[in-house]
Parts: C-alpha cells; sequence; structure tokens
C-alpha cells in the first residue's frame, strides 16, 4: 500500500519543487489558512498551473489564535497582515480579539457562536482556492477530461492545541466543532486535526481520552502534529506515544492519519514496518520533518546534506569529516555506490568528488551583534539548491522503499547506517537507527 | 610560537586573547586572519607561514567548545590548535588533543606570555578539494595588524 506524501507549502519561491523528483512525487499539499487568506490568487495558479494533478488541504490554522498574541502580531503590536485576513474570514469570535488576547474555551461556550465560526472556517477551506481556479482563465483551455479537482481533498474542522493540562477544555471545543462541521457538510471528506504536546503523547490516559472523544464523530481522518517532536532526538517513549496515537487514531483502518511533520520514522511507521500505521506524512521542502506549535526563530542558514544510510540531515562539514574518514569521497563510483546515487549527486559530482563542495559553498556577509561585526558564511542560493534537491530525491526514495520493500531488507537497511557509521559519529548518531527498530519491531499493545 | 612571547596587558577577554595571541605570531612571522569563515563556522584565528596554515580556537576557559570547534577545521589545516587563558591546562584537554593531534597554547596571566602546553601534529585528515576552495575565499580576508 502506497504511503501518501505529502509537501507543505512554505512560500512561494519554493513551488517548482512539489514536481520535483517527478510531477506525481507528491499526493499533495498543506496549505497554511493564512496563506490561502492573504494570497489566494497566487495558490490558486500554483495548484491549477504549477502542479499537475495535486491534491491540496488547507490547514486552517485555528490554533494560532490561541497562544500569546505576541507569536501573530508584528512589531507595532498590529496582527500580521495574513492572520488579520484570516480572522476576518473566521469572523466572531476570533475577529474581536485577534492579537488583543488569546482565544479561550469559553469564547465558544455558545453553539451558535461555535457553528457559525465553523460554518465560515468550512466554507473558507471548501470554496476560497476552488472558486478562483474555477473561474481563472486557464481553466478554459483546459479540456473537460483534464480539468483537475478543484475541491480540497478533505475538510479540517477548527482545532486547538492540547497539552495534559489544557486538552480537557480544548477537547469539548474540538469535538463539538467537529459535530457541527459534518451537519454543515454532510457529504464532505471531513478530518480533525490532532495536535498535541509531547507531555499527552506519553501519557497513556490522556491519549486514550481524546482518541475515544474523537472516534465518536463521524470523521474520515485526522491532521496529526506532534509539538516539535524530532525523531531522530525523541526517546523511545516519544516514539511509542507517537505511534501508539496514530494507531489508534486509524480505528483498525478504517480513518486516515496524515502526520503533518514527520520524518523517516513516521515514514516507516506509515509502510511495512509500522503496520500502516499512518497513511501519508509530509515534510517542507526545506525539512520541516519537526516543528514548534508556537513559532519559533529559524536561525542561520546552514547548508545541510542529507545522509541516506543515517536518514539525517547533517551540517555539510561533519557529513564532509563523516565522508572523508569513511573515504567515501576518494572517488565518485565509491561515493555513488556508499553514498548516493541520486540524480543530483551524479549532475553535481559530475564524475569528480572534488565537486562534493558543491554541497557546501558559501558567502561570507557581515552582521551586526552586540560584540560588534561579525563575519558569518550564509550558503549560496545554489548550494541550498544541490542540498534541497538531493533531500528530496532521498525523500521520495524513503517513501517508495518504506511502503514496498520487505520487512527483512528495511530493518537490514537501518543496521547498515548504524553499523557503517557509529565508528565515526559515535553511538549518539546513529542510535536513533536502532531505537526506530526497536520501536517498530515491537509488539502491538 | 617559536618562543615564549610577553604581553604586558591584562587579557580580560576572549577578543583581548586574540588579539594579543595574533600579535605575537605575526611578531614570530607568521601571517595571520582572524574569523576566517569556514564551512559556517568562523574560526578565530588562521596563521599561515610558508605552505603549513594553522588554525586556533581560543578560548578563555571553555576548551570543550573550543575543541568541538576544531573538529571542523580538520578538512582543511595542517595544525589545529586550542588556545587558552585559564589558570592551568585542563588534563582532560591535554588527553584528548593529544589524541586529535592538536596543539595546546596556554597563556600564563601572572606571567604575561604565551607557551606550548602541547605541539600540535601534522593533520592527515585534510581534503584536498575542500582546503582548496577554502584558500581561496581566505584570501579576500585581511591581515592582522
Amino acid at each position: 500500500m502506497p504511503i501518501d506524501h505529502w509537501m507543505m507549502f512554505g512560500t512561494f519561491a519554493e513551488q517548482r519543487h512539489f514536481v520535483y523528483p517527478a510531477v506525481d512525487t507528491y499526493r499533495g499539499a498543506i496549505i497554511n489558512g493564512n496563506m490561502a487568506a492573504y494570497a489566494p490568487d497566487g495558490l490558486a495558479a500554483f495548484l491549477l498551473e504549477k502542479t499537475a494533478s495535486l491534491l491540496y488541504i488547507v490547514d486552517p490554522l485555528t490554533h494560532a489564535f490561541q497562544h500569546d498574541p505576541d507569536f501573530i502580531t508584528d512589531k507595532g503590536g498590529e496582527a500580521k497582515s495574513s492572520i488579520k485576513a484570516l480572522a476576518e474570514i473566521y469572523g466572531e469570535p476570533i475577529q474581536g480579539t485577534v492579537g488583543k488576547r488569546p482565544i479561550l474555551p469559553d469564547d465558544f461556550a455558545d453553539n451558535t457562536v461555535l457553528r457559525g465560526f465553523v460554518r465560515r472556517c468550512l466554507h473558507f477551506q471548501s470554496r476560497r482556492l476552488a472558486d478562483l481556479m474555477a473561474n481563472s482563465d486557464a481553466m478554459k483551455y483546459l479540456e473537460e477530461d483534464e480539468a483537475p479537482v478543484l475541491e480540497p481533498y478533505a475538510l479540517v474542522a477548527p482545532y486547538f492545541y492540547m497539552t495534559e493540562t489544557t486538552y480537557e477544555d480544548w477537547l469539548d471545543v474540538g469535538v463539538r466543532a467537529a459535530r457541527h462541521a459534518k451537519a454543515e457538510y454532510p457529504d464532505a471528506k471531513l478530518f480533525a486535526s490532532v495536535v498535541l504536546s509531547q507531555g499527552v503523547i506519553l501519557d497513556e490516559r490522556i491519549r486514550t481520552a481524546i482518541v475515544r472523544a474523537l472516534a465518536q464523530e463521524e470523521l474520515s481522518g485526522y491532521l496529526l502534529w506532534v509539538d516539535n517532536l524530532d525523531e531522530q532526538a525523541a526517546g523511545g517513549a516519544e516514539l511509542k506515544g507517537l505511534l501508539a496515537v496514530a494507531r489508534d487514531l486509524r480505528s483498525g483502518g478504517t480513518r486516515e492519519v496524515i502526520n503533518l511533520h514527520g520524518g523517516y520514522f513516521s515514514v516507516l511507521a506509515a509502510g511495512v514496518l509500522g503496520g500502516q500505521a499512518m497513511t501519508g506524512v509530509t515534510h517542507g521542502p526545506e525539512f520541516g520533518e519537526f516543528r514548534s506549535v508556537v513559532p519559533v526563530g529559524g536561525g542561520i542558514p546552514i547548508a545541510r546534506y542529507y545522509i541516506p544510510a543515517l536518514h539525517a540531515r547533517v551540517r555539510y562539514r561533519d557529513a564532509l569529516r563523516f565522508l572523508t574518514a569513511k573515504k567515501w569521497l576518494d572517488d565518485t563510483a565509491t561515493f555513488h555506490r556508499s553514498v548516493c546515487n541520486c540524480a543530483e549527486c551524479l549532475e553535481t559530482l559530475h564524475g569528480d568528488t572534488a565537486n562534493f563542495v558543491e554541497f557546501g559553498r558559501g558567502t561570507v556577509k557581515d552582521v551586526r551583534r552586540s560584540g560588534g561585526i561579525v563575519r558569518i558564511e550564509y550558503p549560496t542560493t545554489a548550494t541550498k539548491l544541490h542540498c534541497l534537491r538531493h533531500y528530496l530525491q532521498r525523500k521520495a526514495r524513503e517513501y517508495q522503499f518504506a511502503a514496498t520493500a520487505s520487512r527483512g531488507l528495511i530493518l537490514d537497511d537501518l543496521r547498515r547506517g548504524h553499523e557503517e557509521f557509529k565508528k565515526v559519529v559515535g553511538l549518539e548518531g546513529v542510535s536513533h537507527l536502532s531505537l526506530w527498530e526497536k520501536t517498530l519491531t515491537s509488539p502491538v499493545a | 610560537m617559536s618562543r615564549r612571547r610577553k604581553s604586558s596587558v591584562k587579557i580580560v577577554s576572549e577578543a583581548d586573547l586574540v588579539r594579543k595571541l595574533a600579535k605575537a605570531l605575526s611578531e614570530d612571522g607568521y601571517r595571520v586572519r582572524s574569523e576566517v569563515s569556514n564551512m559556517g563556522q568562523s574560526v578565530d584565528m588562521v596563521a599561515t607561514r610558508g605552505r603549513w596554515v594553522t588554525v586556533i580556537e581560543a578560548k578563555m576557559r571553555d576548551w570543550r567548545r573550543a575543541l568541538k570547534q576544531c573538529q571542523g577545521h580538520e578538512q582543511v589545516a595542517d595544525f589545529v590548535c586550542v588556545a587558552i587563558a585559564s589558570m592551568r591546562v585542563a588534563d582532560e584537554l591535554l588527553r584528548t588533543a593529544c589524541a586529535r593531534g592538536y596543539g595546546v597554547i596556554h597563556y600564563d596571566g601572572k606571567k604575561g606570555e604565551f607557551g606550548w602546553a602541547l605541539r600540535p601534529r601534522l593533520n592527515r585528515l585534510v581534503w584536498v578539494p575542500q582546503r582548496r576552495h577554502w584558500a581561496r575565499k581566505m584570501k579576500g580576508v585581511a591581515l592582522c595588524r
């Protein structure tokens, strides 16, 4: 069974990557609601003209209104333009509180208020981009049999982030929102978004309470997002928790589960090894395999090369250290046999491993800091593109491999990465591979 | 450094340490550059003499961080060194540096002079294409005066 490969739409500069390495690599794009509210024309053009038959889901991003307004306001204290546009579409109680105070469960205590909000939220998702596409010039030139599906793949009921201390209040709102959504759109494919803290997935009692409450509602599936869960750094308890909540949400395979931010562990969980614990996994063109619910700064960009055997994206200088230690940069035949033979690596190396430097080139800029001017190296545009294309090539292979290879081959791959690299990166650098194997091969409780 | 170098000004910060050491190395005939970028890191000092390139990470006390930063320079430098201005040189620093072939330069605050706590060995991990690429970029960085 194939694993649905979803990609998160981040910026318009990245839209060309949605047809790379092939036009049919991705099942669909996840589009943030604020972008759909603020730049709908561009997104409609992207879906209709830049991709062949990409499905899409508009993430309504309703959780953005429950956090400290500092996260969604600009320096002047005004709500950011895209968030403001979304709030205007959603109406009350969002519109009146955006940028002023966090929205609270009490704001949705009145069912009439909640139902109105749910109706506007779903109407926005179902029509905003679909209508623009339907009325676009590009549609006039399409034959009837070429006409793409204009509506989103699924509608997502308004949702809020749940922690151990807040889940009881927010779960009630989420469940009622799902019920209203079904009443408003009885024939639509309806998803709930389950956005959880790591504490929640570690607590079986809370996990079960959330899954049971949602299981009562008529839903086709879920978007799942565990706050800042870096699968490479996570402990066994967190990974088991993620796996357990995904399996429970699947309801015996009757409901879809798309992990909004997942890495190779999630891909394996969705495949043969994990017994299809998820139906799809999303990442961004620029990685995005884990993400904080509350946005944090991005830091200084740095060139990173995805090491296929480690299933990890590492800093270029570390990748270089590892690969030279393994003597895998001695000649291109060795490199392509031992490291990567994707189209991007073949083209970039072009028969000479000296060209591996292309994955790490940078330009130095003077940056003013509190201690004075410092020189900081930023990856060049070409370097970023090489790293990104190599990453996307490998991700496409990983989804295919996890879905179609035998359990034995998948486990061999994990063990080989562990053995090959433990002497150069140390046990800490490879332990995620053995932990993934252990977690995914443990008997299901 | 061919001999111990005296410094009359008290060193109170990492920037002082870099400045003083750069001066001492320049007097010994090295061409010294500071804050040279290397694969996303900034090297505190790069000292060249003839065809040999030495990189130095300077720290007042945090030698563990210096050792970590040095790892990233193994692909480009002939000699890799840590400069430290702590009261004494930790045994663990000397052991780890010795195992990796790094040198350790110690600034003795009482005497106001730099000296070798451990001399570096020639680094065999240089990857020539990266070294060439880095050397070309380094030429654009001004020498310390």
